[in-house]
This record gives C-alpha cells, sequence and structure tokens, in this order.
C-alpha cells in the first residue's frame, strides 16, 4: 500500500509512486518532526534519521528502533509491521503437509491409482483421468464393467454413508475417451530386447501393454481366433461388450505389441522356440472345466459352463432346455445361468454346496441374477444325473451342513446323511472351477497344484522366465491379472537391465496388499515412497453432508429378457459430477483451501497447486491440521 | 454585530464561528442552554455540523474523539456530573493530541445536590492534560472559545473553556459577535498532521511500552509548556483583528500594591468593585485575575506579584485534605524560592453562595490584619 | 457445490503475520475476514480488549489498514464520532467498524452500543464475543454461557444467570440488520460483513469467537468446537433484517450439546443434570427461532 507523505508532498525527496507497488505489503511514512522531509521509501533511498522500512520480496522484518526523542512522533501511530516477530518460536508442534495412501489405491489390484482419477474426474478432466488409469493398466473400460470392485468396499466413505461408485465413474471415464485419438508414441525410447507373452488374457495383455509402453518388442501368442482370455470368451456380452474389448486391445497394440493368435505353444509351435526372446511371460489362465466326477455325467444337456460361455459370446444359437441347473458358486455359473435365462430357459437354478456367505461370485452379480429370477439353492450338492435315453432328465442331489474351513479356508461342506432329493431338470451345466492346462510347460517351470509357482512380482526361478494371470495364482479376478501382468513387465524391465531389488520393489508398494503403481515406478514420489493407508476417523467429517451414492442407470427385466445387450447403461456427466464430489479424497490435498482459510497466523501460503507453511510465524496452533477434511496434514512435535 | 445574550449563547455563538463540524450534545443544568442554541443552528443550516445527541457525557466526549480523530473541529459542552463522568475519556482526548475545545459551566460536584456555582468539577481534571480558561465575562467566552480552537490545533492539546454556572452562563450581557469573515481570518480549518485517513492506514494508540511512554508524556508536557507562548501569540493575533485580549493573567490596579487578591471567573468582576472601593481610601491593594489555569502560569505569576507582600487567593473550590487548588498551586510557584509573598487560602462561593462584596472586604480586611494565616485554608462565608 | 465455491474471499490479506494472539485464537481469524470483507477503505474501532493487544507494541501494528484503539466502553460513541466527522469531510465510502468484545459490549458499552442503535449512527458493529473478560484472564461478563468456569465463577459457585441474549435486545433497538456469526463458518460472516456494508444505519454482527485459552479447549480445536456450537444448535446462525424478517442460515439436524459441552474444560464440572438442563434451555430457544422464522 502507498500512502501520502505526511509532510508536504512537494518537498518528498524520493518518488512515490501512485498505484499500489507490485511486491510492497506494507509501507510506512514516517515523518521526522525536526525537518519537515518525508524520507521515502524505494529500495534504494533510506532516510537518514529514521530507520525505514519497506517490502521487498515480501519480507519486512527490521523492528523500528526509535533512539531518540525526537524520533518518537507525537502521537502513538504505528510505523511498522510486526514481521519482525517470529511468532514461530512460540511452536511446540509443527504441521507438516503429507500424503497418506488412500485405501481404494492399496485395494486396486490392478494398482490403478483410484483418488487421483476420481479428482480429475470431480474437474471434468477427462482425458487426464483416462490417461493416468492408462499408467498403471490398459483396460479402463473391462474393469469399469467388470471388476468385483475392492476399492469401494474399502473406500472410507462407506463408513459415512455409502462406498464412492468409483468402478462407474471408471466406466464413464474410459467411454468418454472412446473417440479419442490414440497417443502418438514418437518420443518412445525403442529397445532391443524383445520378449515373448503366451496367453492374450487380462495378464498377459496388460503385461505387453507395459513392456510395449517401455519400448520393448513384444509378441503374444494367443491359443485361440482372437486374443482377450476370459474377457472374449468367459464374461457375457451383457456385462462387457465384445466392441469394449477389441477397443483397448487395439490400444494396446498400437504401442508396438503384435498379437499371433491361434497359435498355441506347445502345439503350433514348440515351447523351445521361445527361446529367441530375451523373456518370456506365461499366462496361459485357467479354461479346463473341472469335472463333477459324479455318474451321468457325459449325459447330452450337460455342458461345461466355461464351454458354453465361450460359444455363446461367439455368437453361436444354443437351444439349451427350459429346466436349467446350474451347478458351482463362482462368476462363471452366475453368469452361465443369467446366459441361460436370457436364451429362453423357463427356470433357472443354481446348486451351490456352501451357503451364500461362502459363494466366491461377486455379490452384486449375485443380486442382478436374483432379480433376472434366477433361483440360488444353498448346501445342495450333485451325487448323480439321472438320464433317460443319453439325455438329462434329473439330478439327485444331497443336502450339505458347514463344519470348519479347509485349506482354501472356506468352510467344508459336508454332506447330512439320507438327506438326498431329486430335481427335474433338462439340461445341467457344470461351474465348479478351472483348470490350467499347464502340461506345454518344459519340466524346469515348477508348477503345483495346477499352479505356475512365482514370487510376488511374477519371477519363476527360472532365468527369463515369468507367468501370472489365472495359471499362477487362486485369486482369480481380471484386476489381479492385470496386475500380475504389470508386475512382471516391470520384473521382466529390472530383469533386463540387469538391476533388480527387493527395495526397489518395496518403494513402488501401494499399501500393503500387494499393489504396486508403475507411476511410483517411473516417476518416485518426493515424499515417503509408500505412506500410511488413511483410516475413516482420520477424515474431518464436519465438511462432509450425508449423501447417498449414485445409482447405475440400468436396463429394467422387460428390456433385458431374450437380449444379450449391455445391462448398463452408464453414468451421464451430471451424476459424474455429483457422484465425485462425494470422494473424500483421502489423504491426498485436493487444494480445498481449508487451512489457508483457518489460520490465524497467515502462515498457510497458496502456491499454484499446493500450499506452504511459513515456519516463521507458524504458532503450530494445530488448526489446520484439524480442518484438513482429508487428513493430508500432520502435527508433530517440534524439534529445537 | 453588538448583542444581548446569554453567556451560554455568546458560546454557541463562537462554535458557530469556529467552523464547528461536529457537535456532541448532553444536557446537564446549567450546560443546556450552549446546546439548545447549537441545536437551533444547526437545525435551520446557519451552521453546518453534525449535532450528535448522544446518550451520555461519556458518548459526547467518545463521539469528539472520533470526530476530531478523523480530522474535524468538535466540540461539547458539560459541567459537573457530566464532566466528572467524561473523565477517564479527558485523559485520552489530550493522550490522544486531539484539539477538542469543550465549554465547562463550573457547576458543583455531588453528593449532596447542587446545580449551582463552583470550580471543584472543572479544576478536579486539571491533571488530564487540557488547557484550562476561566472566562469572566460573555465576550471573553466568546472570544476565548475562538482562540482556543486555534491554540489548540497548534499545540495538539484539548481546550477547556470554563464559565460560571448561571452567573456567567444565565446573565445576558451585551456582546459583540464578531463577523465570520474575520473570525475565518483568524481561524483557518483545520488540517492536522495526523488523522484517521484510510489512504494513509495507520493504527493510532497502540499499545505502549514503559521504554516509549515517558517520552510521548514528556511529549505533552513540552507542549503545555510551549502553549503559554501560543495563547500569547494567538491573543495577539486576535486583538489584531478584533481589537480585544486577555493574556496569561490579568493585573488590575497592581501599581504599588501590598496585597493583591487572586481570583478568577466572575468572581473577579466583583473583586475590581472592592478594589476600586479600597484604592478610592488609598489602601494599596490590586487583583489579578488568572484565566488560563492550565497551563499554570508561574512566571506571569512571579511577575506580577514581585513586590506583593501579601496574597489572598478566593478559591471557589476545594481540594479535600488540602486546601483551595488555585491557591495550592500558587504556593508551589514559590516552593523552592526564598522570598515571595504571603500567601492566604480563602475558600468561599461553593455550591453557588454568591461572593459578596462584603464576603471580600472581609477577606481583605482579614488579610491586612494577619500576619500569616492561622489555617493553610481559611472560610470566611462560613457559618459560625 | 463445493465449499471453496461458496468461499469467494479475495486473496488480499489485511492482518499480516507476527501478531501476537494466542495460538489459534478464532477472534484472529475473524478479523481476518472481517478485513477481507470491508477492504482498505476501512476505519476499524478497537475498545479494551485482546485486540488491543494483539496487533502488537507501538510503534509497530499487525493491522495493514486504518485501527483506531479506544477506551473500554466507548467502541460504539467513538464509532458514531468518526462516521459523523467522515461525513462531515464528505467522504461517505469509507466503512466505519466497532471491534468489541462481548464485555465490552454486553456489559460495560452497552449504554453506547444502545444509544449509537437508537440513533441508528451508521457502522457496523462486531461483538466478538468469546464469552469473558479474556483478556483479562477470564473473569465472567454477562454473555458468560449458565454453569460455564470463569475466575469469577467457579466451579463452587458456578454462573447461574443465563446468557445475556444480545440478539434481542439490538433488535428490539429496530435497527435495519442484525445477525449472528461463528468463526467455524468463515463464508457466511465474510457475507453477512458484506451485507452489512452496503447497509445504511447500525449493524450489529454477535459474533461467536473461541479463546482456546478461556474456554480450556486445545488450541487445534478452536473450529471444530466453535462449529459444534452451532450444529448443537446452541448458537444457531440467523439474520434479522429490519427488526422482523428472521432467517435462519443453517438448519442442523439434531446433535446432543454434550458433544459441545464435552470438548471444552469449562464446562468439565457439569453433572448430567446439568447438561439436561442445558439441554432442555437449547431445545426450547430453537423451537421458538425456528417458529419466529417461519411466521
Amino acid at each position: 500500500m502507498t500512502g501520502v507523505c505526511a509532510a508536504s508532498p512537494a518537498l518528498c525527496a524520493g518518488s512515490l509512486p501512485a498505484g499500489r507497488q507490485e511486491g510492497a505489503q506494507y509501507q510506512i511514512i514516517n515523518h521526522c518532526r525536526e525537518a519537515p522531509r518525508c524520507a521515502c521509501l524505494s529500495a534504494d533511498r533510506r532516510g537518514e534519521l529514521h530507520t525505514l522500512f519497506f517490502e521487498a520480496e515480501g519480507r519486512m522484518k527490521q523492528k523500528i528502533n526509535l533512539k531518540h526523542l525526537h524520533d518518537i512522533p507525537p502521537i502513538s501511530i504505528s510505523l511498522g509491521t510486526m514481521l519482525w516477530n517470529e511468532t514461530g518460536s512460540w511452536r511446540y508442534l509443527r504441521p507438516k503437509y503429507v500424503v497418506k495412501t488412500p485405501p481404494c489405491n492399496e485395494a486396486c489390484p490392478a494398482g490403478n491409482d483410484v483418488e487421483g482419477f476420481m479428482v480429475l474426474a470431480r474437474q471434468g478432466k477427462f482425458r487426464e483421468a483416462w490417461e493416468l488409469i492408462k499408467e498403471e493398466s490398459p483396460f479402463p473400460g473391462v474393469c469399469g464393467r467388470v471388476c468385483f470392485h475392492p476399492c469401494e468396499s474399502s473406500c472410507n466413505r462407506k463408513e459415512y454413508d455409502e462406498a464412492l461408485a468409483i468402478h462407474s465413474v471408471e466406466r464413464f471415464v474410459a467411454d468418454s475417451q472412446w473417440h479419442t485419438k490414440r497417443v502418438r508414441h514418437a518420443h518412445r525410447i525403442r529397445r532391443k530386447e524383445q520378449i515373448a507373452v503366451i496367453g492374450a488374457g487380462p495378464a498377459g495383455l496388460a503385461c505387453a501393454y507395459h513392456l510395449g509402453r517401455m519400448g520393448y518388442g513384444v509378441t503374444v501368442f494367443e491359443a485361440h481366433s482372437a486374443p482377450g482370455g476370459v474377457l472374449r470368451s468367459g464374461i457375457p456380452e451383457y456385462r462387457l461388450p465384445r466392441s469394449i474389448v477389441d477397443h483397448e486391445i487395439q490400444d494396446i497394440q498400437s504401442w508396438g505389441v503384435e498379437i499371433k493368435t491361434n497359435t498355441r505353444v506347445g502345439k503350433d509351435m514348440p515351447f523351445e522356440a521361445l527361446k529367441t526372446f530375451q523373456a518370456v511371460f506365461i499366462a496361459t489362465g485357467a479354461h479346463e472345466s473341472r469335472p463333477l466326477n459324479v455318474d451321468g455325467e457325459n449325459l447330452e444337456g450337460v455342458y461345461s459352463g466355461l464351454d458354453l460361455l465361450k460359444r455363446i459370446k461367439g455368437g453361436e444359437k444354443i437351444a439349451l432346455g427350459k429346466k436349467v441347473s446350474v451347478i458351482g458358486g463362482g462368476n462363471v455359473a452366475i453368469d452361465v445361468a443369467r446366459s441361460a435365462l436370457r436364451l429362453g430357459a423357463e427356470s433357472v437354478e443354481i446348486l451351490y454346496r456352501r451357503s451364500r456367505e461362502e459363494m466366491p461370485a461377486f455379490s452384486q452379480e449375485v443380486e442382478e441374477a436374483h432379480r433376472e429370477g434366477v433361483k440360488i439353492h444353498f448346501l445342495v450338492s450333485p451325487k448323480k444325473v439321472l438320464g433317460d435315453g443319453g439325455k438329462v432328465t434329473g439330478v439327485e442331489c444331497i443336502r450339505m451342513k458347514l463344519a470348519e474351513p479347509d485349506e482354501s479356508g472356506r468352510k467344508k461342506a459336508i454332506p447330512v446323511e439320507g438327506s438326498s432329493f431329486s430335481m427335474h431338470t433338462d439340461t445341467l451345466i457344470t461351474a465348479i472351477g478351472e483348470a490350467s492346462n499347464l502340461g506345454f510347460l518344459p519340466e524346469e517351470i515348477p508348477s503345483r497344484e495346477g499352479l505356475i509357482q512365482t514370487d510376488e512380482m511374477g519371477f519363476v526361478h527360472v532365468r527369463g522366465y515369468f507367468a501370472g494371470g489365472d495359471a499362477a495364482t487362486l485369486d482369480r479376478t481380471v484386476a489381479v491379472a492385470i496386475g500380475s501382468g504389470k508386475k512382471a513387465a516391470l520384473a521382466i524391465h529390472e530383469y533386463l537391465q540387469g538391476s533388480w531389488s527387493t527395495q526397489r520393489f518395496e518403494s513402488i508398494r501401494v499399501g500393503s496388499k500387494g499393489t504396486i503403481s508403475a507411476k511410483k515406478y517411473f516417476h518416485p514420489p518426493k515424499g515417503e515412497a509408500n505412506p500410511p493407508v488413511m483410516t475413516f476417523k482420520e477424515i474431518n467429517t464436519d465438511y462432509f453432508e450425508h449423501h447417498g451414492r449414485v445409482s447405475d442407470p440400468s436396463l429394467s427385466l422387460e428390456e433385458r429378457r431374450g437380449t444379450f445387450h449391455e445391462i448398463h447403461l452408464g453414468l451421464i456427466p451430471e451424476m459424474v459430477e455429483e457422484e465425485t464430489q462425494r470422494c473424500f479424497n483421502c489423504g491426498v490435498c485436493n487444494q480445498c483451501d481449508n487451512c489457508w482459510t483457518f489460520c490465524p497466523d497467515m502462515a498457510v501460503k497458496k502456491k499454484k497447486d499446493h500450499y506452504e507453511i511459513d515456519y516463521d510465524y507458524c504458532k503450530g496452533c494445530g488448526i489446520c491440521f484439524v480442518e484438513c477434511p482429508r487428513g493430508a496434514i500432520l502435527l508433530e512435535e517440534e524439534v529445537r | 454585530m453588538k448583542k444581548v445574550i446569554e453567556g451560554s449563547h455568546a458560546v454557541s455563538y463562537a462554535v458557530m464561528l469556529s467552523r464547528v463540524q461536529v457537535i456532541c450534545a448532553y444536557p446537564i443544568t446549567p450546560q443546556t442552554h450552549i446546546v439548545e442554541k447549537l441545536s437551533d443552528l444547526c437545525s435551520t443550516g446557519e451552521m453546518q455540523a453534525k449535532f450528535l445527541k448522544v446518550e451520555s457525557e461519556h458518548s459526547a466526549m467518545a463521539g469528539c474523539i472520533g470526530a476530531s480523530a478523523v480530522g474535524t473541529r468538535a466540540f461539547t459542552a458539560s459541567s459537573s456530573q457530566g464532566l466528572a463522568l467524561m473523565h477517564e475519556l479527558l485523559h485520552w482526548a489530550a493522550g490522544a493530541r486531539l484539539p477538542i475545545v469543550m465549554a465547562n459551566v463550573n457547576r458543583s460536584l455531588g453528593a449532596p445536590w447542587n446545580i449551582w456555582c463552583d470550580q471543584t468539577d472543572s479544576l478536579s481534571q486539571r491533571d488530564t492534560g487540557w488547557l484550562q480558561f476561566y472566562c469572566e465575562s460573555s465576550q471573553e467566552a466568546l472570544d476565548t472559545v475562538i482562540q482556543a480552537y486555534k491554540i489548540s490545533e497548534k499545540v495538539s492539546l484539548p481546550s477547556m473553556v470554563v464559565l460560571d454556572a448561571f452567573y456567567l452562563s444565565h446573565t445576558f450581557e451585551p456582546v459583540n459577535i464578531p463577523d465570520r469573515g474575520r473570525v475565518d481570518r483568524f481561524l483557518p480549518p483545520y488540517e492536522p498532521k495526523y488523522r484517521l485517513d484510510p489512504k494513509v492506514p495507520r493504527s493510532f494508540s497502540g499499545l505502549t511500552p514503559p521504554d516509549l511512554f515517558t517520552e510521548m508524556r514528556y511529549q505533552i508536557q513540552e507542549a503545555m509548556e510551549e502553549a503559554k507562548k501560543v495563547i500569547l501569540r494567538v491573543d495577539e493575533e486576535f486583538d489584531a483583528l478584533f481589537g480585544r485580549r486577555y493574556g496569561l493573567v490579568e493585573g488590575y490596579r497592581l501599581e504599588d500594591a501590598e496585597l493583591v487578591l487572586v481570583t478568577s471567573g466572575t468572581a473577579a468582576s466583583t473583586a475590581r468593585d472592592v478594589i476600586d472601593q479600597y484604592r478610592d481610601d488609598g489602601k494599596p491593594v490590586g487583583l489579578l485575575k488568572v484565566r488560563t489555569f492550565r497551563p499554570f502560569p508561574s512566571e506571569e505569576i512571579r511577575k506580577a506579584l514581585k513586590n506583593v507582600s501579601k496574597v489572598a487567593v478566593i478559591d471557589r473550590n476545594i481540594s479535600f485534605g488540602m486546601g483551595g487548588i488555585f491557591a495550592e498551586e500558587l504556593k508551589s510557584v514559590y516552593g523552592n524560592e526564598e522570598e515571595g509573598p504571603i500567601i492566604f487560602g480563602y475558600i468561599a462561593g461553593l455550591g453557588g453562595r454568591d461572593i459578596t462584596r462584603e464576603t471580600i472586604s472581609g477577606i481583605i480586611e482579614y488579610t491586612f490584619e494577619e500576619d500569616r494565616p492561622k489555617k493553610p485554608s481559611l472560610w470566611p462565608d462560613l457559618r459560625r | 457445490m463445493s465449499l471453496k465455491d461458496l468461499r469467494q474471499f479475495p486473496e488480499e490479506e489485511y492482518l499480516s503475520s507476527g501478531h501476537l494472539a494466542c495460538a489459534g485464537c478464532g477472534a484472529a481469524i475473524a478479523m481476518r475476514y472481517a478485513l477481507k470483507a470491508l477492504g482498505e477503505e476501512t476505519i476499524v474501532v478497537i475498545p479494551a480488549s485482546c485486540w488491543s493487544i494483539v496487533p502488537g507494541v507501538f510503534p509497530h501494528t499487525a493491522f495493514k489498514l486504518t485501527a483506531y484503539h479506544v477506551a473500554f466502553e466507548t467502541a460504539a460513541s467513538t464509532a458514531t464520532g468518526i462516521k459523523a466527522g467522515l461525513e462531515m469531510k464528505g467522504d461517505l465510502g469509507t466503512s466505519v467498524m466497532a471491534w468489541a468484545g462481548d464485555g465490552a459490549t454486553f456489559d460495560i458499552g452497552f449504554q453506547a452500543l444502545s444509544g449509537a442503535a437508537e440513533r441508528n449512527d451508521d457502522f457496523i458493529y462486531v461483538c466478538n464475543d468469546n464469552e469473558a473478560y479474556m483478556n483479562t484472564g477470564t473473569q465472567r461478563s454477562s454473555a458468560t454461557p449458565y454453569l460455564a468456569w470463569t475466575t469469577t465463577t467457579p466451579t463452587s459457585a458456578p454462573k447461574m444467570e443465563p446468557k445475556k441474549n444480545i440478539m434481542e435486545i439490538m433488535v428490539a433497538h429496530q435497527i435495519p440488520y442484525a445477525a449472528t456469526a461463528c468463526v467455524a463458518y468463515p463464508e457466511d460472516f465474510y457475507n453477512k460483513v458484506r451485507k452489512a456494508k452496503e447497509i445504511k444505519g447500525l449493524k450489529f454482527i454477535h459474533l461467536l469467537s473461541t479463546c482456546p485459552t478461556g474456554w480450556r479447549v486445545p488450541s487445534q480445536f478452536s473450529i471444530k468446537v466453535a462449529r459444534l456450537a452451532v450444529l448443537t444448535r446452541v448458537f444457531p446462525l440467523y439474520e434479522v433484517e429490519g427488526g422482523e424478517r428472521l432467517t435462519i442460515n443453517v438448519k442442523p439436524e439434531f446433535r446432543p450439546v454434550r458433544d459441545y459441552l464435552k470438548m471444552q474444560g469449562r464446562f468439565n464440572h457439569l453433572a448430567d443434570q446439568d447438561i439436561e438442563a442445558i439441554q432442555q434451555n437449547v431445545e426450547k430457544t430453537w423451537n421458538k427461532l425456528v417458529k419466529r422464522s417461519e411466521s
């Protein structure tokens, strides 16, 4: 602020600017009582008799020293600011900006920065949100439709009202970029190494995608006529349209990834042929249906669930019977049951040997199945398939009861003596589990109980070989597969560059559930590498009004009948805006200005995209710490 | 223009002529006529000022402080209880160096209730840093108000122009009301060096530490000293334009006086008559009227009383536990001197009791008779 | 609309760091927003209170605009004089704001405030209410709530009188604008000061401001506890325009006063029946307020 000199401006020895001086916070005009000369105040002028101060670069800290009687004005008017008084010395607690790990980020097996893309989506920056997801996973459109969203299960908002509809937002973001031109890869480093990937399912393709982005040449060998694995053949069209899968695979290919279909390793080409590659990633999935091992299993009208799904997805018109029974409790069972309904079955019943709690299928899918009319019988197991004239007529079942948990951790189901009963059915579909066919693997690559043995990153302990996806774990979901593909890609990269350390791996962890981040790998964050996960009790709920979760618009039951149209219609932008505003942004500053607003000492300074605490003046009151709605500030002891 | 007006109204006209901009008004007998006249003058537009009808004297002084701080000329009037109520703010106004002018009509302080003339109210404020002028006539009251603005604005200290209750406030005298243009020449607009101005942002009267407070107080004392010179200079300027002057003190028939009466206010008028009588009888008596009580005109008094052997001070006031205030101050003039007159302190006229010729004669007689005063304070008009 | 959208605060600060307020002082935060709302062309009048000390010691000040320190009970009366002086100088643009504590408003300066209100003098009067004479060490004022501890209402002889209802008294003066505000709702306070700035006459804002020192609350909860006062309806946020039209600004769902009281050491000694009595009183007052707002 400028002021008018108290003496006559005509006597002013300096040049007093008329307007506000850039950068000057406070200007003092001191009037000398003896000489009516106003000693002013630009950077290079100082009065002789008096200490005069001005603000340069935001700091005016000199204390005014009125030494002589004639320095003292007749009235106690202020001559300077209090900036000399560095009240930071009062402090015994010090606030610090921190970043904590949002629980959704920890929970995402694909390693997405969920909080990050939610913030971008809230700002309407859908392109940036899409690019952020693509740093970790090539399949936002897929995951936004089929993922079981553990992010939502761990969402802190759940404890306040309802979890964020993260997967719906992810889907919206992916769909919004449908027409976006592919990112050109001009500046990508071209590397000389070539990597082979066996299996073009989510794990294999995710691995290929990341390697391609890193500049490696990748060739994916796919046994079937089209890539996608379970995405293509295992998940029904009404959950995941082919077009989505094709679209996202095309983007993977745009990174220079070559996919050779109709090439089964071990049959169409020998395993040894892979020796020309510098590394191999095995991700052949689990596509073998487990047999029921009961009599009558081979009667006409008995189908394998996996097989049926593949055929339906392939466009085949299958005539199932009227009364369909499905054995099993996983996603395949649910998918095939709902598909059967659409194919015209009059009644579809699922027989599952454990109870609802133990059912491995995604609970949302189970609920949808119920809505559509699928009946589920719990604690029932087939003993024998009944037939007549080579065709299925019914199934003899026995009731089960639950006992102590088995090795998988689930309660063991044991038959109840004398509880047999029979059910009519003209179509029996088995969906009691999938197994991997690892027969093509050379002896040196260890497998046990149908799974390839790897370490956490996907290393098989044979030089140059890596594995992931359903072939290497019983944790069989698309998101886990994508995550494993990414881990393997990074592991392959480290292996090929000759560097590997567990420390490096630790530094890219997100939380403690095995999630890792590619972004952290390529752009190590400045603060703590893997900060603690943010809990609900660290949220200041005063800043959030209760607001229910957006409900996903979907086809009515009428509209679903007899078709495989995608059920969920996706959110509209207004719904995305409403929903993303509910996000707490756990542990990550989103520039809400609260800390700046409530600082009594103006010690929180706003910078372009973050805040800084002026520790010269911060008294350590801790208001910023409490009022940060999302725990992005810590209060620690001041060390003196 | 000469007019026969009340003493109160003389003050009102002076306020108008001084182009006062903010008036804070609260009624108390016998000041009410001052503010009523001002209310009239403001309502007709003869005077351009804000007339704030505040809800107590304390707020009246606070209002004046606010208005003066902004750089406008402010005025209020009070008396007795009202003045006493303002007491803390009188200190404040002086400390804040604000040139407020206030008319105080000397009235006694309760308890018990008494509405008549007594100087204790204004003299109780002698430590506040206000200049104090004790007026003998309506003309003097009018002229002093106008002079007070000039003096106060020069030394940055407030002034109290004091009138006797009823004797001066409510009596009618012919008064020469100066012409506006001439007053404007005498008293230019108020342009303070420091004022509340958002364009020059400052904080005023902030907490002042021990290592600076003494200097601020010293500055006020210096200003008070300076004020003596300023009062005389202003008096001269006034004389040049209006043909009247008053000085810090006024001597009457002091030549070769052996006994001098010292008093103030309307009692001085009565005293003049008595002095004349004595002089006619060949008695060497004189009168020293003290006009300016603050700053106390020690030098002038010493000069005036140089060869006087006895002084009789008539105080229409009392400081309990000590004595008449003018007397005590006068005694302190000679504190460190070896020579000086013998000072007789008389207390008379409290609470509106007339100070008659007889009272004054009695005082003169007694003073002539006694070598020294038997007591520090003598009460000549006390019932026996 | 996010909170950030609601808060359209100008960036400029009219207070500098280095001032002497206690860590976590609610009044410091509130003053910051009052000044943002008023801007540079303002004169702040400050009677004896913490704010006589907070801006620092002569010749320094933390204020970046014009401030006038005055005697204890003269906030309103000095403001009256200042405004009159400004008008006589032809300055109709400068705002005058008196910033007085609860002691200076409810008690000693009450007469001056009432006088100014009756005359409808044109300035903004903000009562920074921290519910006791805090600057002198936490003695009770007539703004101290029922049963609160202070040094002159110790737990053995607690304050039995209810808090004086200053808003009702001010509204009865028929001033054009009276409102309550709370330091935990800076956007609301800011808007009210801006609104007041545009109205001619006496505008009274009763601001609840945390004193962590006197309320015996850890400084970090300064804002949280003030917010709870509003959320538990102990201190409703409302405005009265033209002496008649009452608008409640925040209508919180029921929340027990215990949540508010138990955060503060000054209420630690309260027995359950005391809290119940306070709860009932809060309910009664709230219901009356709601009824008035609807009529």
